[in-house]
């Protein structure tokens, strides 16, 4: 029975290559509410089946969810579709919960790493959602621009990349910092496979914003972010630093 | 592979011709104001622009937005416009049901965002555009035959071939060879500022290059194999020829790409260019190089990264891009779509993953679905554009698809064209202005001489202090080139090349050296200075030192950042003062020009001694050096001096002699160089006359001289600002004029010169006293110099002229300063006055002043002309008299020195507003020095070739207003008429319209204005109103 959990949870916990389906599936799912839903409700699916188990996890665990998150952190490098994009960062990190488990982690705070992965991409999906109103897709490279032209969207965006990509004080950041110090004794490897994913991680979000926020304005790049929708981000994203800060703190 | 010299000689010419629209770069310790389409002033203006917009990738003209707000402020002439739009209609289908004119008028002057139309070209044409104005969906079959001929336009016809693969597959191959390049020309450029030079810079470029990049690990980790394709190949001209045969470009093409190769860097091209033009120039002697070297390198590079970059299915010759255009038509179109941007985003995506995928009928249905999808957004840009034009849809949809297709292109033929219109309707404006406001009026007859003339530069910031400085006394003031006619080459106390005081367009033939009695001292903070330099640009120092004497840098930035006026001043302080200097300006004789290098090398000799035989100075005699120098020369026997120096056998003795030959150059063919050279220095009694002659009867001073007669040179001061020259004088070669201004004013105070000049009816009394000054253009103040000379008799009015220049200063900081400032308020002028001169020592100002922002005009004629007209700044005044230059040798100088400088100057000027990312420098703040001759924008890039945003532009928009120079001569008509016909260069560029010339006939007070291949005549009083001079577009 347990194998048979394991192999459902890979596909929760996206590894490679059951994590296609999941990328399939979000592909395929446009409307932005039921992205949310997928994005926030996925992993915890996988968790709440290997909770189910107490069977200790195989070692073979390690390298199979590094070798995911660092081939979807390299995919995410050339990924040019905001929702794509999305996907890849979302397998590339939800992987490396299995490495959390593994290293004997609760499941209750696993579950909340996996919140801390999960928030950011939420905001992520609402603002391609903004840009595919305005300009029919969410696709770098295409229009340009947008700090000229969107300033207010372009400040939140940045933000939402720099929380999806674990920058310090956002919760992402905290799960990393938390799973990291987990492996380290047991495999120190692991950690610095970690690590890259991370610094890829970070790349794939400078590229995403290079195509999107810098170069010459799009002239029709309709109207910015209202004033009230500015506000309710920046509240999110202050929620999600408090929240980050809680973490860290709570994590050392 | 080896090459004829008659294969290499016509690589060369080649390469020469295609090399001529790229402009010079001069390297920026003189900054060389120049027009960036100074290649293309043989066409007309407005076909020049076309092809430079082409060319270069940058816009010519300002956007319509902008010039809207012209309109609205009063700078543009709307009947201009209107009768541009009517001549531009006269020969263009009418709509009907639409009155064009009417329409295309409200089209430029209605404040509205630009439609984003697809301009020529584009796939949906009248059909589609009829099909989507009646509701009905474009048919695609009508766009499919255009798509190949489209793809043939955009990526052939002498665009470099990685160019083209860039664009269809994404690839970054012309990123990463323009990084390359760069590399290498900073590698062998660069003058000073590495700590490890390139190895074998004397071969030349592309041999040094060729020798390093056939080692270059850098080059291997990036996977390119230069070695392989340098093997075969010798010498430049023979790698190109086998580049562009690999590439199987046609021959009649390589003059093109060549021309678009080297646009794609023209900064650093031009710089190239420049050095191999300038003999004169030391780097280049030392380390040569040529469009040759740099194509060759860069075509190398090009070839290799082609090569190994991209997919196998990457087009590699021009070929095989053909082929893949003609036979995988629609891939092509999705790709190029995909990568040049043009791609509708909603099927982004989709086309993304079929191109990755790679299977034909997956890419064939995404191109089925998105031809339509993009004919119908086209479509509808389309309609929009012309509902814009037109604001009513009923007479859009009355019209036909040939009527819609013949409105399209009218429509695209406007927005070419607007660009002139609008220039043409600003310069009508500025025109109208000038004339309503000069006067010709006769000068009344003074019954005593005025207190002090001066003479300003011709700048545009001289206009400024000259109405200000006649505003508070008597004071009567003129306007010259700021070299006053003088072209000097000039050797600096303490520095050991020659500086050329001139325009760029001469070569002076007389050099003037500055020299010193007094001792210099203050060793001790120079070898402080030098110490602290050392340890910052050696290789391993850095490290410790910021640790160690970071700090120190510490204060010095709180220093200069909070407060600049008073840490400066105590700086400066500390650093001994430049000691009062000579200039050696007459002729020498040659008894002295051979006592002089008698006198060197007796100098050298002696130190020779000192040094080879550790004897103490006092042992070194005057009789053994003489003996030694003799012996050296030749003209004693060897062994001559074997007794003078002790405890040496003869055969030592013969050595010493023989190195003092060789190695010490003490020997007749060196003397004889010497002497040569000595012969270049200073002026003769006669040339020093004639340049008085010249500069006074040029501006029509000829008699009534002051007791002081100013010769005002002009510079600026600035902190951290590599733009500095920029802000000097360019009549003085991108230096101040204060060397130019001593040079004349010693001239001109010598009584021999007097006594010459008196015979030519210029008299001028014995107490006129010429005193050299110098024009802070950043700080307006005015510093007199060599006051040590000034006769007794003049002391006392010396306080009274010194009060009069502080108040002028003053006023003109009043004025001008509160436009640099952010609010724009008035200042009372001592806070004017402050201001200025702190933004002269602030380290973090990027706006010092505005140098010639803004120019508009150059007026030719006399002082009466716009004494009452208050220009701001605005103009070129040079002071003319036409009545004492019957031989029109005086208004022929003027014509081909000043006003062709003032034209480079406004042009550079007039596109570096127009486009400062392409023909500007963009923002300062981002800029890096390079090699210590240009900058860059961050740590690799072009030369940054123009003017920085900071001089053009004021929080992003246009501070500059971009026009043609506005040239006005007064005098009478056939007089002037001769004279521009006369000087080529500027008949050039009066008749290719690069240059608005007008001549003002005092004597029939007519205006005669040279417009549309013709001169037109008008009265002064109705200029402004005639409607024919408008309807031909004069004004």
């Amino acid at each position: 029975m347990t194998p048979l959990i394991w192999l459902l949870a890979a596909l929760f916990l996206p590894l490679f290559p059951l994590s296609m389906l999941f990328n399939a599936l979000l592909a395929r799912v446009t409307h932005v509410w039921l992205r949310g839903l997928l994005l926030l409700v996925w992993p915890q699916v996988g968790l709440a089946l290997l909770a189910t188990t107490s069977q200790p996890l195989p070692d073979l665990v390690l390298p199979w969810a590094t070798l995911t998150a660092a081939l979807y952190a390299l995919r995410a490098l050339a990924m040019r579709d905001l929702g794509g994009w999305s996907g890849f960062i979302a397998t590339s990190s939800w992987a490396l919960l299995w490495i959390a488990l593994w290293a004997g982690r609760d499941h209750a705070v696993v579950a909340l790493y996996a919140l801390g992965f999960s928030l950011p991409l939420l905001l992520l999906a609402q603002l391609g959602a903004c840009l595919e109103r305005r300009f029919g897709a969410a696709y770098t490279g295409v229009y340009g621009g947008l700090a000229q032209s969107l300033p207010r969207f372009s400040a939140i965006l940045v933000l939402v990349v720099l929380a999806v990509v674990a920058t310090p004080l956002f919760p992402a950041f905290a799960s990393m910092l938390g799973m990291t110090i987990a492996i380290v004794p047991g495999s120190p490897a692991t950690a610095v496979g970690m690590l890259l994913v991370w610094l890829l991680w970070t790349w794939a979000g400078a590229r995403l914003l290079q195509g999107l926020i810098v170069g010459t304005a799009d002239a029709h790049g309709g109207g910015d972010l209202g004033r009230a929708a500015t506000w309710s981000y920046s509240a999110l994203l202050g929620a999600l630093v408090v929240a980050g800060v809680v973490s860290i703190g709570w994590q050392l | 592979m080896s090459i004829s010299l008659g294969e290499k000689l016509r690589i060369r010419a080649m390469v020469y011709t295609a090399g001529e629209p790229i402009p010079y770069f001069w390297p920026m310790r003189s900054f060389i104001h120049h027009n960036p389409l100074h290649g293309l002033e043989d066409l007309p203006f407005a076909d020049a622009v076309e092809a430079g917009q082409r060319l270069f990738r940058a816009r010519t003209f300002l956007t319509r937005r902008v010039y809207q707000d012209y309109l609205r402020d009063g700078s543009v002439d709307v009947d201009t416009l209107a009768a541009g739009v009517a001549r531009f209609l006269a020969d263009r289908p009418g709509a009907p049901g639409i009155d064009l004119q009417a329409r295309l008028m409200a089209l430029l002057t209605a404040p509205a965002d630009a439609a984003d139309g697809v301009p020529g070209g584009g796939l949906a044409r009248g059909d589609a555009v009829h099909a989507a104005l009646h509701g009905e969906r474009p048919d695609a079959a009508d766009a499919m035959p255009r798509v190949a001929g489209r793809l043939h336009a955009e990526l052939s016809h002498g665009r470099p071939l990685y160019e083209a693969a860039d664009s269809l597959y994404g690839t970054k191959i012309g990123q990463e060879l323009d990084e390359l390049v760069i590399k290498s020309c900073l590698d062998f450029f660069d003058e000073g500022q590495s700590v490890w030079g390139m190895p074998g810079r004397e071969q030349g470029f592309f041999n040094a290059w060729r020798a390093l990049a056939r080692r270059d690990a850098r080059l291997s980790l990036r996977g390119l194999h230069v070695k392989r394709l340098l093997s075969n190949d010798d010498c430049p001209e023979a790698v190109i020829v086998h580049v562009l045969e690999v590439l199987q470009i046609p021959e009649a093409q390589w003059v093109a790409y060549f021309t678009r190769e080297l646009a794609r860097l023209h900064g650093w091209a031009g710089f190239v260019r420049w050095r191999a033009s300038a003999p004169q120039y030391a780097w280049g002697r030392l380390y040569p190089a040529d469009l040759v070297d740099y194509l060759a390198v860069r075509l190398t590079l090009a070839l290799a990264l082609l090569s190994e970059r991209g997919p196998k299915d990457l087009p590699r010759s021009v070929p095989a891009l053909s082929a893949q255009i003609e036979t995988r038509t629609g891939e092509m179109f999705l790709r190029h779509e995909l990568y040049s941007g043009g791609v509708l985003p909603a099927m982004a995506r989709r086309i993304e993953q079929a191109l990755a995928r790679g299977r034909d009928s997956a890419i064939r249905g995404v191109f089925d679905a998105y031809l339509p999808a993009k004919v119908a957004d086209q479509a509808s840009r389309q309609v929009q554009r012309l509902r814009q034009l037109t604001g009513d849809t009923a007479a859009l949809r009355a019209l036909s698809p040939a009527q819609l297709d013949d409105l399209l292109d009218t429509l695209d033929a406007f927005e070419r064209h607007e660009g002139m219109l609008w220039l043409r309707a600003m310069e009508a404006a500025a025109i109208t202005r000038l004339l309503e406001n000069v006067s010709l009026a006769p000068v009344q007859a003074r019954d005593k001489r005025p207190f002090v003339q001066a003479l300003f530069c011709i700048d545009t910031r001289s206009e400024r202090i000259r109405r200000h400085l006649e505003g508070v006394g008597d004071y009567q003031t003129y306007g010259i080139a700021g070299f006053f006619g003088v072209p000097v080459s000039f050797i600096e106390l303490g520095k050991g090349s020659e500086t050329h005081l001139c325009p760029v367009l001469l070569t002076p033939k007389n050099l003037v050296l500055e020299m010193t009695a007094s001792v210099p001292t203050g060793e001790a903070l120079t070898a402080l200075e030098k110490v602290t330099h050392e340890l910052k640009e050696s290789v391993l120092t850095p490290f410790v030192t910021v640790e160690a004497i970071g700090l120190l840098f510490g204060f010095d930035m709180i220093g200069k950042t909070l407060a600049p006026r008073s840490y400066n001043r105590w700086r400066r302080q500390l650093r001994q003062g430049k000691p009062s200097t000579h200039l050696l300006l007459d002729k020498l004789s040659r008894e002295q020009a051979d006592s002089v290098v008698r006198a060197v090398q007796r100098a050298v000799i002696a130190k020779a001694i000192e040094h080879e035989f550790k004897l103490a100075p006092e042992h070194v005699t005057d009789d053994m050096v003489r003996a030694l120098r003799e012996a050296a020369m030749g003209h004693q026997p060897d062994n001559a001096a074997s007794q003078l120096l002790p405890g040496l056998d003869r055969k030592a003795e013969q050595a010493f002699v023989e190195r003092l030959r060789t190695e010490y150059r003490i020997n007749p063919a060196f003397a004889q160089l010497q002497l040569e050279r000595l012969g270049r220095i200073g002026f003769s009694l006669d040339e020093q006359t004639r340049f008085v002659s010249q500069a006074l009867q040029s501006i029509g001073l000829t008699g009534d001289f002051s007791r002081f007669v100013l010769l005002v040179g002009h510079g600026s001061t600035s902190e951290n600002n590599p733009f500095e020259s920029a802000l000097d004088c360019g009549a003085c070669g991108g230096n101040h004029g204060l060397v130019s201004a001593r040079v004349l004013a010693q001239m001109a105070n010598k009584p021999q010169v007097r006594r010459r000049l008196a015979t030519q009816g210029i008299a001028i009394a014995d107490d006129v006293w010429f005193v050299p000054a110098l024009h802070d253009t950043t700080t307006d103040d005015i510093t007199l110099v060599d006051l040590e000379l000034l006769p007794p008799s003049h002391l006392v009015y010396l306080d009274r002229l010194k009060t009069g220049l502080i108040a002028a200063a003053r006023l003109c900081a009043q004025e001008r300063v509160p436009t640099l400032t952010i609010d724009q308020q008035p200042l009372d002028a001592a806070a004017a006055y402050f201001g200025a001169r702190r933004n002269a020592m602030d380290w973090s100002q990027v706006r010092p002043e505005w140098g010639l922002s803004r120019n508009a005009y150059f007026v030719i004629g006399r002082r009466a002309l716009t004494e009452q007209f208050a220009l701001d700044g605005r103009a070129f005044l040079h002071s003319y008299d036409y009545r004492v230059d019957s031989k029109l040798r005086l208004l022929d100088n003027i014509l081909t020195g000043p006003l062709v400088v003032g034209q480079w100057i406004n042009m550079e000027h007039y596109f570096s507003t127009t486009d400062n990312e392409r023909f500007g420098s963009g923002s300062k703040v981002y800029h890096n020095v390079a090699g210590r001759f240009g900058v860059m924008t961050g740590n690799l890039g072009d030369l940054r070739t123009g003017l920085p945003a900071q001089t053009v532009l004021n929080k992003g928009e246009p501070f500059h207003q971009p026009m043609r120079l506005i040239t006005l001569i007064e005098a009478p008509f056939e007089h002037a008429r001769r004279a521009v016909e006369g000087v080529v260069a500027v008949k050039r560029l009066v008749r290719n319209g690069w240059i608005r010339m007008i001549v003002l006939d005092p004597e029939t007070s007519l205006v005669h204005i040279f417009a549309a291949g013709e001169w037109h005549s008008q009265s002064k009083a109705g200029f402004g109103a005639d409607e024919e001079l408008k309807r031909i577009g004069a004004i």
